[in-house]
């Protein structure tokens, strides 16, 4: 940008200067032109002279002298003018002028007058002669200062005209080379444009070029992914489907496209049937992260359905506007397979070991009846039957009881019942007892009755039964086991929880305690320190129940010193909402 | 039946009732009848008393009876134990301390008839037995 700036400017200051000379040459002509005039005047004026003198000469008539008299102070003054114009060498020659006129004045002109007045004659021819003589010389002279300023002039108009042409040539040279820098600037700067421009289209294709090969990373490794993937717009409308969501769904994406997502992608909840709330709709309300309900089922195209487990996430642009959701689910059927089969064994290993007890809690009293009968076989007398007959009676009346809690055990009910926690903990004791017998384990409890909570009786069971047995095995042989209820009413907690109101259920035993590094395994399924003799479940499966009983259930444990042993508690809701979920 | 009368047999259970029946059982049947609520006791009945046999519950508080059953043993090696249980399939370390093992329910005449045999039968490690009835 500077460079045509400076090349003006340049020009410019040539101009001026070029102008300025040319001024110069213009002034000097003036001067030549204004030096001819006046000389040219002062010759009018000596004629004037002459011509006056002559006439006086020839008539006496002093009006002829007018004219003399007239030029007279003019010409002296145009003398004194043109000398102070006058260049170097003139001076001279002026001078030299305004001597001779003097002397022709002063010494020629004037005697002859006053001789003329004085009535005397004036035709001395020699006087005359001499008197023509400088007027010749004068006129030389001019002539010469004439020439002299013609000559100059010449010089001068030549030397301007030679100016001109000069600076028109310097004009259209410099004009030229600004027209050559412009255009040389030009072209350089449109260069750096038009390379700027080609860099910025190469660094567009490379960016679409990356961005091509990264949407083709990201569609393989969506393709890749083995859950199902679904994206729509914030319509609802399917946009893609990866093709594990094509398999899951039986749509192809091709067909799905553009459809509402109720459509391809069809929950219901697996038990009541019901159609679940649509996951676009649900993110478009939380504007978070939203996983599904749990027992969700899929309906395929075809109608089959597959047990699901998914979540719908927010799609947003750079300025953080949401524009799509995006769907990833995956087929649980075999992992809820799994796990009913775990449950199932786990009962099944519960049973087991109950089984176990129940065999000894019944042999007891049946092997009493049967000795008794045989007695009764062998001719007693009457009071000895009596006897007989009451032992047995009464044994028998424990096979009854016993049976019937082994009954309420393993009955499942549909719905969360009443439960009263004081008569279920007694049938499970009554039950354990031989068990607790056989471990040399003292129990005792402290079971308040009209305690009832909700729930489903033969999990709850399964849950005590658990706990139970993990107290008395923990506290061995010459341990003790407390098992105690008490109302929790509702209020907040010094912690500042909301406290429902409910019941809590503590099984305490003064056992080992539990070490610190296991202690937050316990919960995980297969994780047992009982070796051959447990599963692993037990607590797994414990913590299920009570999660889906909306309760809650921990552990507290000391390993040594006074208060030595674990509490297990277990918070129960009076009026649990029941989360299916949690099982 | 006849040599039975002289017989002195201890029974340890922890179940009051089962232990009182089995008691009148074996009485009626012509025994003398020590009786013993747990393991301790039946050890220091055993101890003290010239018992010919024994009658050992296994699940009982404190010590079960495979542990009565190998003190017994280390005490008095002779004497032959009936091992009675409601457990159903008892550990073999158990089982085969003992000279006859049989679960609760069988019955009253078969438990008489093992004890019987017990006493009437004596094998090698019963010599002592044998010989005193000798």
């Amino acid at each position: 940008m500077v460079l045509p700036v400076v090349a003006c400017l340049a020009m410019a200051v040539i101009l001026v200067w070029q102008i300025s000379r040319s001024d110069v040459t213009v002034g000097e002509i003036e001067r030549s032109d204004q030096r001819i005039a006046l000389a040219t005047q002062i010759e009018k004026l000596t004629v004037d002279e002459e011509t006056g003198l002559r006439g006086y000469q020839i008539t006496s008539d002093p009006r002829f002298l007018q004219p003399y008299r007239d030029a007279e102070a003019p010409l002296l003054q145009t003398i004194q003018e043109l000398q102070s114009i006058a260049s170097p060498e003139q001076k001279n020659t002026i001078a030299k002028f305004d001597e001779e006129h003097r002397t022709w004045h002063d010494s020629f002109a004037e005697p002859l007058i006053e001789t003329l007045a004085a009535g005397g004659n004036a035709s001395d021819d020699d006087l005359n002669l001499g008197g023509r003589a400088r007027m010749e010389t004068m006129r030389s002279l001019l002539e010469t200062i004439v020439e002299s300023d013609n000559r100059r002039r010449q010089t001068r108009v030549d030397e301007w005209n030679r100016q001109n042409v000069h600076m028109f040539t310097i004009l259209i040279v410099l004009a030229l080379a600004i027209g050559l820098i412009i255009g040389l600037f030009t072209r350089n700067r449109l260069e750096a444009v038009s390379t700027a421009f080609r860099q910025s289209l190469d660094l567009q294709r490379s960016r679409a070029e990356e961005l091509f090969e990264s949407e083709q990373n990201l569609r393989t490794t969506l393709a890749s992914i083995g859950d199902g993937v679904v994206t729509c717009d914030v319509d609802g409308r399917v946009q893609m489907m990866n093709p594990v969501a094509q398999e899951l769904t039986g749509w192809l994406e091709s067909q799905a496209r553009g459809r509402p997502l109720e459509e391809v992608f069809n929950i219901v909840n697996e038990d009541t049937r019901q159609p679940l709330e649509n996951p676009v709709a649900k993110v478009l309300r939380l504007d978070r992260i939203v996983g599904i309900a749990n027992h969700t089922v899929l309906i395929r195209r075809d109608g089959s359905e597959i047990a699901i487990d998914d979540s719908g996430s927010p799609i947003r642009n750079e300025a953080g506007q949401l524009i799509g959701i995006v769907m990833v689910f995956r087929d649980i059927t075999m992992e809820r397979r799994t796990r009913a089969a775990l449950l199932a064994n786990e009962k099944l290993a519960v049973a087991g070991r109950l089984a176990a007890t129940i065999a000894h809690e019944i042999h007891n009293p049946l092997d009493s009846v049967a000795n008794l009968l045989y007695l009764l076989q062998h001719d007693p007398n009457q009071d000895e039957a009596r006897h007989f007959l009451d032992i047995a009676q009464s044994e028998l009346a424990r096979v009854t009881q016993i049976s019937r809690a082994m009954l309420s055990l393993y009955r499942e009910s549909k719905a969360p019942v009443p439960v009263a926690l004081k008569d279920m903990l007694d049938e499970l004791l009554l039950l354990m007892e031989g068990r607790f017998n056989s471990l040399g384990v003292q129990v005792s409890s402290n079971l308040p009755p009209s305690i009832t909570v909700e729930g489903y009786p033969a999990e709850l069971r399964q849950v005590f039964t658990n706990l139970i047995t993990n107290a008395a095995e923990a506290a061995a042989e010459g341990g003790t086991v407390t098992v105690r209820v008490f109302p929790q009413i509702s209020g907040v907690s010094p912690t500042g929880l909301r406290r429902e109101p409910g019941a809590i259920v503590e099984i305490t035993d003064n056992g080992p305690g539990i070490p610190d590094n296991i202690r937050e395994r316990l919960f995980q399924p297969f994780f047992t320190t009982k070796g051959e003799r447990g599963t692993g479940l037990g607590l797994w499966v414990s913590q299920g129940i009570i999660r889906k009983h909306a309760g809650s259930i921990h552990l507290d444990s000391r390993t040594e010193g006074p208060g030595r042993g674990t509490t297990a508690s277990v918070f129960l809701a009076s009026k649990p909402i029941m989360d299916p979920g949690g099982d | 039946m006849m040599e039975n009368k002289t017989h002195l047999v201890l029974c340890v259970d922890d179940e009051v009732v089962g232990l009182h029946v089995r008691k009148l059982l074996l009485e009626h049947a012509g025994y003398q009848v020590l009786t013993a609520a747990d393991g301790h006791h039946g050890l220091e009945i055993f101890t003290a008393q010239p018992v010919d046999a024994v009658v050992l519950d296994y699940a009982m508080p404190g010590m079960h009876g495979g542990e009565v059953a190998r003190l017994m043993r280390q005490a008095k090696p002779q004497v032959p134990i009936l091992l009675l249980s409601a457990y159903v399939g008892l550990p073999d370390e158990v089982s085969s301390l003992v000279d006859v093992y049989m679960t609760k329910g069988e019955g009253a005449p078969a438990l008489l008839n093992k004890l019987g045999n017990l006493l009437s039968l004596p094998n090698a490690s019963h010599q002592t037995v044998a010989e005193k009835k000798r």
